[in-house]
Formats: structure tokens, C-alpha cells, sequence
């Protein structure tokens, strides 16, 4: 039942991804944007620029150009049905290649900072529930509101401010590893697991350190709305029936605080998920104070050089790690509530 | 039972009793917007061991309030103003939440309302009950699981070993009333509070559970407080009743003085109908019946081997609702429908009204049929037949003022000018015991009972000759039910309308049908007279849904002679019908025959009509 329902949502999803394919690779090129003039200059001779857009495949009829994409030409090399995302334009680098170095970092950024938001968020949107009105209660919707109504770059030149120029607990906003520092021997492209592959706890602990302001960043910005979810839902299940009759039934606090917990987690899980995907490519104002070089930041670059294939790279990778976050957190909710059936 | 819990059920010692609990002074106050609001106001009581005390009262009146504040819990954002409560001596609002916690669940124990709303839906009920145990008493986890499967047998639930793994989405209504008992009985609780224990529950599984909860608690000698609407629970199942109104206790009496003698306003106006039925209109019911059933000719509807299929989606397989239902209704008479749900009473009346369209069989009216006629020719019959639905709520626009509810029957079945349409609106108002004065309000905050007059008023405007009422009661309080039923017979017996009754309330229906048709599973089992139904009902079924029937009578208590449950066993599912009779395999007299043949509604001598071989043979004798 279980593996069905697994293999369904997985076949739905490369039907959407191939759906979004087409439309990202016909929506890009109705773009008021001329990538050829990009790459040879605005003043460069007709056969300059007609080499250049032979060189890119754009003089090709559309169809032509959408068939060595998805690589079913014959004899045209290796399209995305091979696998490959194609070669960016402006580094003539495997889109692939470069995705691989910038994910890695936004993946290790998000999670550690959904971790910590969560760790944090729970248990004061619980005790927030707890007495709504209350001082926690009213303590909690100042600060989520406070948090929020903030752009986060502005908490992130902030805290680097007060952090590293004023108190310099933090390290320079300046990536991961400073630049002498040797990078480990690259196994997984995540630099907090390769260092203790490597059994280098020194570049383990530094690139720690320096994930340490952007997480907070971070934190600091979601933990706002997962407070406010939390508290929602917690209100509801407190409010519940089946809580009401458990305190009358006598369990103790801790056990009347589970059963509530359990009822709230549920519909947050999926409030999460979403906000996980947002973020996968929201999180680019932090990577750039930050100087990250994350996928946020690729795609910026990517964009304000129409490197099409880089820009469709990177919209495929977010949207297909977007619907297995979505699936892991469906089966998590599943896992929570019995009601949840395949 | 034994002749022992008989006696101290109705010992008249009951007031050197020792306390369990005595409630003084209490009062629950809500802070709203609008200032503070008191569902209790001053709410005193005392229950003494082995004691069943009923607590009734209207909708609002604080019974459930007053259930939850007996063991210290309000729901927030309420709390406890004032009053004490003293259970073993001690006045447990004064001990802390730990002291007050470990009596919760362990010596008082609770089942509420809505059971499956009260089970925690993400947690097995095995593991629930065990939690619960596990709260009071120091075991392991093995212990308290071996304890649920215990006490789910206990409460009579089959194959506990598989239950205890099931989730509350899982179970029926009554199995998990069932489970929330075997919860609440795990430690065996000096006090049961059971509010509306049985509300939802078909009358052959409640008076089953009430046995149940009944044996239990003689069995441990505990007190119950049982919360109830239902004046035939109170009568065979309470020693003592206390009737709550506005948050207070107005009368506090042993069961059988409260029904010879209730002295509160608002106690007479719940006990009205009985009252009145018992002075003399149940005589001239029947009288008027005999004489109807002479003039054969006058029918006003004929209901002809009425089927009704609903196809199940993605099978072939249908489910069978209704199977070919023979039924005529005369003029001028109440034709009572009565069943347990499911048994296909509410289709029966729309299809009668072609709400529903039937899969075969006729209908007619005044001798045309109007089964197969065209939606546009149907229009000038429903003037003529109108319907009344179950619940008032959902049948009125909460948006249209009362004004524009009434006049939206008139706008299509009349021609009257703008000026006539207000002056009849008022009218019907009138006739249904309404004020005149409340056209321009919306139904918004009237009661349930003032809605379903509305309803009936609008019923009304097209000058109908005949009204099909499917449940007007079941949601209505006792004193609406009463008011209701006075009502439905006065316009009967003003208007001359004839009533398609439907109902699973066998004491409303004694009150206004002069004729009961008695439905199982989409069949017409037994059709008479109510005086043949009620006082000798001869088909099995018959016969087992009358004796689980509650009338509030106290001097023919149920628990004082208990009759072995009538039927046993599961109702067959209305998609795989067995092939003989539809009861064989639940009932006490079924033989081989029983379950080959096809059962046909046949007539009997005195002019009844029973679908049971063995009743027309004369082998089974009419119960004495």
C-alpha cells in the first residue's frame, strides 16, 4: 500500500516535472531578452553576433532547439532524458557540475536552520497556547510580528554588524571556509559531513562557525511564522474533545501535553514543507550577505545573464526537491495521524 | 441479575445512604465580550451510593457544564466563580491540581457526548484505555494493555484482542460509547457521570448499552449521575431525578414521585405530553382508526411495490434501500413509520414526494399516480404534499427574514397580491403558535423548537392534505417535543391533514399515529394498529424493537424485570441481503424455512399485516 502510493506520487511528480519543462523552456524565450547581444556586446558585428547565436543553437527553429534540450536528436550529444542539464553559457561549465557545488550549501543552511526553528518554535508557540492572551502569548505575537515585518537582509547586516564588527563572535560574512583553510576531499558536496569523512573536526568546527550567524538569520526570521502555526493549531487541539476528556479522564500534564502536541504537529508538517520549498530559492538575500554561493545566489547570476539553460537547471532541481520535501512530509503526517490514509 | 441488585436499586433506605458526592453553591462563569455568562448559576446536588440519579433539562440549561465541573474541569476559557464540591468528605476544589487529578478518572469517572470526538483519533483505543489506567494504577505496559482487552470485553464489545488496535475513526457510534466506558470503568470509579450516554444510538443497541452500564455499575457499586433529554431513560433506569433549569436545580425528587407529581413550570411542560395522553386522547386515536379502516375506499395515497436502489460507485452491487414497500395512508390519519436508521423509513417518504426518484413501483394520489408524471404536472400535487425535514437548522435559510421563508411557498403555489401574502404569512404564524410580530427577524437565534414551527408553518402556506413529518423531533429538547406534538395534533384535527409520521421515537409516534407501519432493512415487516403494534406486536422484530423501547413509565421499569434481549447478533448489510428472511440470522424463533423463503407480507385475522411465516401459522403467540 504503502510503496504504491510511494511509486504514484513519484510518477505524478516526473509528469509535473516534465510539465514544467516544456513551460519553463517556452516561458524563458517569450522574455523581452536578447542572450546573444548579452554575450557579444551591443556594437558587435552581424557576423560576430550571428556566429554567436549558431554557437548557442539559438538560430534553430524553437522545436529543434526544445528536441537537443530534452536530447532526443539523434547524433546531437546528451539532453536531459540522458540526464544532463546541458552546459551554462556564460561558464561553459556542466550546469549539473555547478549546481552541485551551490545546493550543497543552501541544503546545509535551510536545514540547520529549519532544525533550529523547529527546536526552538515548539515548545514557545506550546507555551503560548497555554494561556492564550497571556504574557507568553502576547510576548510571542510581538516578536513574530517584530521578526517578520523585517527584511531578513536587514536582520543579516545586522547581526553581522553587532556580531562581527562590534563584539567579533562570529567570523567574517565571507562563505564557509576561509580561503586558506584546505577544503575535505569532496564525498558528498556537504562540506559539515565531508570534514568529518575527512576526519578534520578543525574544518568541521570552522565551517560550522561560520554557518552559525546565517542559520541564526534565518532562525530568527522563520521561527515567526512556525511560532504562530504552532500556537494556531495548539489552541485548536487544546480546545479539542478528546484533550478535554483526557483531563478528565486524569492523565497527567505531560501525557495531556503529548496528545495536543501530536494533534498540532499534524497539519503543521505540511505549513513546513511549503515553507521549506519557498526557501530553497528564498534564501538567496541571506547567501548573499553572506557571500554563501548557494543555489539562491546561481540563480540570480543565472537569471541576470540569461544563461537559459543554467535558469532551467535550476528551477527543475528546486521544484523536483520541493515535491520529494513534500512527499517525506506527507508520509511524516501519515505517520503522525492514522486518519491519514494512501 | 440477581434478586439482591434488584433490591438495592429500589431500597427505601436511600436517604441513610453514604454520600459519594454533594455538590453546594456552585457556579461556572464564562468571560465573553459581552461580560460574564453563568451556565451555572447555583447548582446543588448530592448522590449517595448505588444511586442512579438523573439530571435532565433543556438544551443551554448547563448539564454538561455541570458534568465537567463535578470533577473540577471547565472548558476554557471558563472557570469555577464560587460553590463547593465535596467528594469523600473533601471539597476537592480546594485541593491542588495534582491531588484533584489522580480523583479524575480513578474514583469519578465520565463518558460524554460525542464518543468519537472524545477518543484521541491518532491513538489506539487499547492504548488510550491503557493510558488511562496506567494514570492510577502503578503497572507496566503490559499490565494496562491486558487491562483494555479486559475491559472492552467487559463492556461487551466482540473480539476485544482486535479492537484494542483500532483508531476511534474506526468505529461505529455505539462501539465507541463502548470504548469510552471501558475507559471510564477501568479503575473502578466510586461515581459514573454519563452525559447523553446514548445520544445517536438506534433504541435496540441503547437499551443494550444501558443494561450494560446498568449490570456494571451494580456489579461495582457505584453511583451514576445520568444526564439525560430522554424522559424514558430517566423513568427505567433512575431511582432519583434532579431537573435543571437556568443553571440551577429546581426540583429533586425520587423517579416515581417526579412522574406522579413533577411541581416546577418547567418540569410540567416536559411531562405535558405524557399527562395529557394519559387523561384521554390516546382513546379517541384509536376509536377514529376503526372507523377508517371500514370506509377502504377513502385512501389519500397508495404506495405499490415502492423499490429504491442507490448504485454504489466503482461496483456493480447497489445498495437496497427500499424493496417493494406496500403502504396506504387515509384520509385524515396518522400513518406512523418507525425503524432503527438505516431501515429505509426516511426514502419511503421521499420518494413518496419524488424527491427521491424511486426505482420501480407506483404512488398515487386520490387514485392518480403520480410515479411516473412529469416534473411540471408534479408541481400542482406538492401544493397538495409537503414535507417537513429533520433538522430545522439546516432547512431554513439563515439569511432570509421569517417574511420571505413564507413567502416563498405562496410566490409559487398562489396568486395573491403582495398585501394578502403578509396577512397570510401572519396567519400561518398564528396557527402554529408563533408571534405575527416576527416577519422581519431572521431565524437566527430561535430555538430548534420555534424553527421546526416555522418549518411546519411554511409547510402550511400551500394548503396542503398532506404532510410528510420525517423526524421533526429528534433534535428538539423535551418540552419543544411535547409542544410539538400538541401542535401536529391540534392542526390535524383543525385542518383535517393526514400525516406520514416518521420517526425512530416510539413514544411520539404512540402519541400521534393512528396507524404504525414497522420497518427493517428496506422491508414493511408489521403494519396494524398503534394499539396492535404497542400492546401486541407479533413480528419478531416488532416485537424486539417495542421491548428495547424506552416509555417513560416508571411503574413498568425495564431494570426491575429484565427480558432477555429479543435479537442478537449483527444487522446484515443492506447491499448483501440474505435470501430468506431478513432476521433469520439475528432472531430467537428462525428455522431452516425461516432462511430459504423469501418472507411476504401477509394479513393476519385481526387486520394486521406481519411478513413472518411462523406469525401467520399461529406458532408464534402474540406476547401476553
Amino acid at each position: 500500500m504503502l510503496t504504491r502510493y510511494v511509486f504514484r506520487r513519484v510518477a505524478i511528480g516526473l509528469i509535473q516535472l516534465f510539465g514544467l519543462v516544456i513551460a519553463v523552456f517556452f516561458l524563458i524565450r517569450l522574455l523581452p531578452a536578447d542572450p546573444v547581444s548579452r554575450f557579444v556586446g551591443l556594437n558587435s558585428s552581424e557576423e560576430a553576433y550571428a556566429q554567436a547565436e549558431r554557437n548557442l543553437g539559438l538560430d534553430r527553429p524553437i522545436m529543434t532547439q526544445l528536441g537537443h534540450y530534452l536530447g532526443v536528436l539523434p547524433g546531437e550529444g546528451e539532453g536531459l532524458l540522458q540526464g544532463s542539464l546541458g552546459t551554462s553559457w556564460v561558464t561553459g561549465t556542466a550546469v549539473s557540475t555547478e549546481i552541485a557545488q551551490a545546493l550543497p550549501v543552501t541544503l546545509e543552511l535551510l536545514t540547520l536552520a529549519f532544525f533550529f526553528a523547529l527546536v526552538l518554535s515548539v515548545p514557545i508557540g506550546m507555551l503560548a497556547a497555554i494561556r492564550p492572551g497571556g504574557a507568553a502569548d502576547k510576548g510571542v505575537f510581538v516578536y513574530s510580528l517584530f521578526a517578520g515585518s523585517q527584511p531578513e537582509f536587514w536582520w543579516g547586516l545586522l547581526f553581522v554588524y553587532l556580531f562581527f564588527f562590534t563584539w567579533g563572535v562570529a567570523p567574517a560574512p565571507l562563505g564557509i571556509l576561509s580561503p586558506l583553510t584546505s577544503a575535505p576531499p569532496d564525498v558528498t558536496g556537504f562540506v559539515l559531513i565531508d570534514s568529518l569523512l575527512a576526519g578534520r573536526p578543525d574544518v568541521f568546527l570552522e565551517a560550522a562557525h561560520h554557518y552559525m550567524l546565517p542559520v541564526a538569520t534565518m532562525v530568527f526570521i522563520l521561527s515567526g511564522p512556525i511560532i504562530k502555526m504552532v500556537r494556531q493549531n495548539m489552541v485548536r487541539a487544546l480546545g479539542s474533545d478528546f484533550v478535554l476528556y483526557a483531563r478528565c479522564a486524569g492523565l497527567p500534564k505531560w501525557r495531556v501535553a503529548l496528545y495536543a502536541l501530536r494533534a498540532a504537529m499534524a497539519p503543521s508538517m505540511t505549513l513546513i514543507g511549503i515553507l521549506y520549498g519557498f526557501m530553497l530559492g528564498g534564501a538567496v538575500l541571506i547567501e548573499s550577505v553572506f557571500s554563501l554561493g548557494g543555489l539562491g545566489q546561481y540563480a540570480i547570476r543565472s537569471i541576470l545573464a540569461f544563461d537559459y539553460p543554467a535558469i532551467q537547471g535550476v528551477i527543475l532541481v528546486i521544484t523536483a526537491i520541493s515535491l520529494l520535501v513534500y512527499l517525506a512530509l506527507d508520509l511524516i503526517h501519515a505517520v503522525i495521524d492514522p486518519r491519514v490514509t494512501f | 441479575m440477581t434478586a439482591e441488585t434488584v433490591l438495592r436499586a429500589v431500597a427505601p433506605d436511600a436517604e441513610t445512604r453514604a454520600e459519594v458526592l454533594r455538590v453546594e453553591g456552585l457556579r461556572v462563569t464564562y468571560r465573553t465580550e459581552d461580560g460574564d455568562v453563568s451556565p451555572l448559576t447555583n447548582f446543588s446536588l448530592t448522590i449517595r451510593e448505588h444511586e442512579v440519579v438523573g439530571l435532565v433539562g433543556d438544551a443551554g440549561s448547563g448539564k454538561s457544564t455541570a458534568a465537567l465541573a463535578l470533577m473540577g474541569v471547565v472548558r476554557p476559557p471558563g472557570r469555577i466563580a464560587s460553590g463547593e464540591v465535596y467528594f469523600g468528605g473533601e471539597d476537592l476544589l480546594k485541593k491542588d491540581e495534582d491531588e484533584v487529578r489522580q480523583l479524575r478518572g480513578k474514583d469519578i469517572g465520565i463518558i460524554v457526548q460525542n464518543p468519537r470526538g472524545a477518543l484521541n483519533p491518532m491513538l489506539r483505543v487499547g492504548t488510550q484505555i491503557g493510558n488511562v489506567y496506567r494514570a492510577h494504577n502503578q503497572v507496566g505496559r503490559g499490565d494496562a494493555a491486558a487491562r483494555a482487552v479486559d475491559m472492552l470485553r467487559k463492556v461487551g464489545i466482540n473480539d476485544p484482542e482486535r479492537r484494542v488496535a483500532a483508531y476511534a475513526h474506526e468505529l461505529s457510534g455505539g462501539m465507541a460509547q463502548r470504548a469510552l466506558i471501558a475507559m471510564a470503568l477501568s479503575s473502578n470509579p466510586r461515581l459514573l457521570i454519563a452525559d447523553e450516554p446514548t445520544s445517536g444510538l438506534d433504541v435496540t443497541i441503547q437499551a443494550q448499552f444501558l443494561d450494560e452500564m446498568w449490570d456494571t455499575v451494580q456489579e461495582t457499586g457505584s453511583a451514576i449521575l445520568l444526564i439525560t433529554q430522554d424522559l424514558g431513560i430517566i423513568a427505567n433506569y433512575c431511582d432519583r431525578v434532579a431537573v435543571l433549569h437556568d443553571g440551577e436545580i429546581v426540583e429533586d425528587k425520587p423517579v416515581r414521585e417526579f412522574f406522579a407529581n413533577p411541581e416546577h413550570a418547567y418540569s410540567q411542560s416536559i411531562m405535558a405530553l405524557q399527562r395529557e395522553v394519559a387523561s384521554d386522547r390516546t382513546e379517541a386515536r384509536q376509536s377514529m382508526h376503526s372507523e377508517a379502516e371500514v370506509t377502504t375506499e377513502a385512501h389519500l395515497v397508495d404506495i405499490a411495490k415502492l423499490t429504491k436502489n442507490f448504485p454504489i460507485r466503482g461496483s456493480d452491487k447497489v445498495v437496497q434501500a427500499v424493496q417493494s414497500v406496500d403502504l396506504e395512508i387515509r384520509e385524515g390519519e396518522t400513518l406512523g413509520l418507525v425503524g432503527e436508521s438505516g431501515s429505509g423509513k426516511t426514502t419511503v417518504g421521499r420518494c413518496l414526494l419524488r424527491l427521491e426518484e424511486p426505482t420501480s413501483g407506483a404512488i398515487s394520489y386520490r387514485g392518480e399516480d403520480i410515479s411516473g408524471i412529469s416534473k411540471r404536472d408534479l408541481r400542482s400535487f406538492r401544493s397538495r404534499m409537503q414535507i417537513v425535514f429533520q433538522d430545522p437548522f439546516d432547512s431554513l435559510n439563515p439569511r432570509w427574514t421569517v417574511g420571505r421563508v413564507l413567502r416563498e411557498p405562496l410566490d409559487l403555489h398562489t396568486t395573491l397580491s403582495r398585501a394578502e401574502k403578509v396577512a397570510r404569512s401572519r396567519e400561518l404564524l398564528e396557527m402554529v403558535g408563533l408571534s405575527p410580530d416576527i416577519l422581519d427577524r431572521k431565524p437566527k437565534g430561535m430555538g430548534a423548537g420555534a424553527m421546526q414551527r416555522l418549518n411546519i408553518a411554511r409547510a402550511l402556506a400551500s394548503n396542503p392534505e398532506f404532510i410528510v413529518l420525517d423526524e421533526p423531533t429528534s433534535v428538539l429538547s423535551p418540552s419543544a417535543i411535547s409542544e410539538l406534538i400538541t401542535l401536529l395534533r391540534r392542526l390535524q384535527d383543525e385542518l383535517g391533514l393526514s400525516y406520514l409520521f416518521i420517526s425512530h421515537d416510539l413514544t411520539t409516534v404512540k402519541y400521534l399515529c393512528h396507524r404504525v407501519a414497522v420497518m427493517y432493512l428496506g422491508q414493511v415487516v408489521e403494519v396494524g394498529t398503534v394499539d396492535q403494534i404497542f400492546n401486541s406486536p407479533r413480528h419478531p422484530y416488532a416485537l424486539a424493537l417495542l421491548s428495547s423501547h424506552l416509555f417513560p413509565d416508571p411503574a413498568h421499569r425495564r431494570v426491575d424485570h429484565r427480558e432477555p434481549d429479543a435479537l442478537s447478533g449483527e444487522i446484515p448489510s443492506p447491499v448483501d441481503l440474505p435470501v430468506g428472511c431478513y432476521l433469520a440470522g439475528r432472531c430467537p424463533h428462525a428455522t431452516d424455512r425461516c432462511r430459504a423463503e423469501p418472507q411476504v407480507l401477509e394479513r393476519l385475522a385481526d387486520g394486521r399485516m406481519s411478513r413472518c411465516w411462523r406469525v401467520s401459522a399461529g406458532e408464534l403467540e402474540a406476547a401476553p
